[in-house]
């Protein structure tokens, strides 16, 4: 992994990056959402605010990268480590979080997330761990930006569960259900491009990473997915991004070569 | 209850409060779970609990995967690794080793529950699950729970209202604690406070037990004050694998192979004889962790500067002249 040649999961982090504003104040969930939000503070948006579900508010970056929200790495680089209310309430519910970053098990037509369970609730076929924050992030900040691997049977026509709010049904389900005017799914970042949703709340194809034609990722959707008019191939990532990802982020591949994806059988020898 | 010796053996509290059918809290956001006392509630057999925990996480899976939970109040059980939460999913999925009763929240409205527990609120109204498998009105079919939906008689939007959750006793590890139960907690507390707050009995188990004096330099550190607490276990390394500010790392490790040595029935079985029924306590828990493994987990010391609060004596700043 030399020179320019980036891989699908190293363009997803990147593309959600350079999604985040400077001053932005940011509701970060766990997984790939640590690593987009890192990577932008720590390139053009420094300024940002990172605040996790458990009551952290970062102050600069962490000393090894976070292998989930609640990482104690966390204890010795925040400015703020007090509880659910100062960030899921005082930051997010009061309205001032501009933006949220989640992943997530499956995602539908209308930016909804399932991240609870796969066939009916009462028997389901796959149990997954449920909310946590998601719901949260998701019904509350301004903007949601969801960053997921992408394959096709995450992609149904209409999940399983809603157990984060994306436009719902679409028109004005998400407000006729009470959740607030401007708020909901701004774009999904996956492996293959990058999503945004029209004004019916439907998600829609805007960019492409090269790797794959629009017709691969049309098939890796279960719906008719619709193209944006003016589609067009995503920027490459930088020299400048992908050093930071690599040597400054995430040097021991926790995340970009799965280091963090344990089997745990070694604990005993 | 404020100046009475409440320290006791893990073993002897976990026999005196907890009872069969409680609703119990275990807190900690990650860190500061209380590991230790669950393995002994698991070797006291005891039964049908009601288990509130806001990321239940391993604990919550193992301590249903032992069959001691009837019901469970939680936002989230997964093994952090990413892992599947074993037990968890046979429970749900398959009814073993029973069918468990699940009350599901978000990390916020669970937060609000707990709150409106702790200050004997009749319910809070909040923007959060609307819409989503958890609201009962649009999902008819979705999760069961006690929320309801309504409008505001204020503003007429639509809001969520979560009801008071109250427990019979909660448990939780902090880094110090005196021998009355005064607690100081520092790091990502997460839900910790109200759901302690909301629980009518409460088991400290600590990290170190420390003078009053101690607790008295710095009383804003302070998690809840003796008076509310009945039990007080010094109990080191007794949240691992989740992690203690200033104490010990989160042993990633032991997750996965938790999370390995989980996966069918079986294998279940056996990891809780190996680590929870065959062991006596904390002390035999750590032997089978080893030495090496348990000195890699603490942490470089990263330590803050003492702040004053300032002591006074007099009431009018010319008397110090006298």
């Amino acid at each position: 992994m030399t020179g320019r040649t980036s891989t699908d999961i190293e363009r997803m982090v990147i593309t959600a990056a350079r999604l985040i504003q400077n001053d932005a104040v940011l509701m970060v969930g766990t997984q790939w959402p640590i690593v987009a939000a890192l990577l932008a503070k720590a390139l053009h948006a420094p300024d940002s605010v990172i605040c996790h579900e458990g009551g952290v508010v970062m102050g600069k970056l962490p000393e090894r990268v976070p292998l989930f929200t609640v990482d104690p790495t966390l204890h010795s680089c925040s400015v703020l480590l007090g509880g659910s209310f100062d960030t899921l309430g005082a930051v997010l519910h009061a309205g001032r979080a501009d933006m949220a970053l989640l992943a997530a098990a499956s995602i539908d037509r209308f930016g909804n997330i399932n991240t609870t369970c796969f066939g009916d609730y009462g028997s389901p076929r796959v149990r997954l761990g449920g909310s946590g924050g998601g719901c949260d992030l998701g019904s509350l900040a301004e903007k949601t930006i969801i960053i997921m691997e992408h394959e096709r049977r995450r992609f149904p026509e209409k999940v399983d569960f809603i157990t984060t709010p994306g436009f719902l049904e679409g028109g004005g389900t998400r407000e006729e259900a009470g959740l607030r005017p401007g708020t909901g799914p701004f774009a999904v970042v996956t492996t293959m491009g990058l999503f945004g949703f029209d004004e019916q709340g439907e998600m829609i194809l805007l960019r492409f990473n090269p790797g794959f034609s629009i017709e691969d990722i049309r098939e890796n959707v279960q719906w008719d997915l619709r193209v944006a008019d003016d589609v067009s191939a995503l920027e490459s990532p930088t020299e400048e991004e992908l050093e930071m990802l690599r040597k400054r982020i995430d040097p021991q591949g926790m995340y970009l070569r799965g280091g963090r994806m344990l089997d745990g059988r070694d604990l005993e020898t | 209850m404020a100046h009475q010796n409440k320290l006791m053996s893990m073993s002897e509290a976990v026999k005196e409060y907890v009872k069969d059918g409680s609703a119990l809290y275990m807190g900690g956001f990650t860190q500061l779970q209380p590991y230790a006392a669950a393995h002994e509630i698991i070797r006291q057999k005891t039964e049908d609990l009601t288990l509130s925990t806001c990321v239940g996480l391993t604990l919550a899976d193992q301590m249903i995967g032992a069959g001691v939970v009837k019901n469970l109040i939680t936002a989230f059980v997964w093994n952090p690794v990413p892992l599947k939460a074993h037990c968890f999913s046979r429970s749900v999925i398959q009814g073993i080793p029973r069918t468990i009763g699940l009350e599901e929240y978000s990390v916020l409205a669970l937060n609000l529950a707990f709150y409106a527990g702790a200050m004997g609120l009749p319910y809070v109204a909040a923007k959060t699950l609307l819409g989503t498998g958890f609201d009962s009105e649009k999902n008819p079919g979705g999760a069961k729970n006690r929320l309801r939906f309504e409008h505001s008689p204020f503003t007429g939007e639509r809001v969520c209202l979560v009801p008071p959750i109250r427990h019979d006793l909660g448990i939780v590890q902090v880094q110090r604690c005196d021998a009355f139960g005064n607690a100081q907690a520092w790091g990502i507390m997460g839900e910790t406070k109200y759901g302690l707050l909301s629980c009518d009995k409460i088991i400290i188990c600590a990290e170190e037990i420390v003078e009053t004096e101690t607790i008295m330099r710095d009383p804003n550190r302070t998690l809840i004050p003796s008076f509310r607490v009945n039990a007080v276990v010094k109990e080191p390394w007794g949240a691992h694998p989740s992690s203690v500010a200033g104490f010990y790392d989160m042993d990633w490790r032991y997750y996965a192979y938790y999370g390995t040595k989980t996966s069918t029935e079986k294998d279940f079985e056996q990891y809780l004889d190996k680590w929870v029924l065959n062991v006596s306590g904390r002390e035999q828990y750590l032997r089978l962790l080893g030495d090496r493994r348990v000195r890699s987990l603490i942490p470089e010391p990263f330590i803050s500067e003492p702040v004053d609060y300032g002591r006074l004596t007099r009431h009018f700043p010319e008397d110090n002249d006298r």
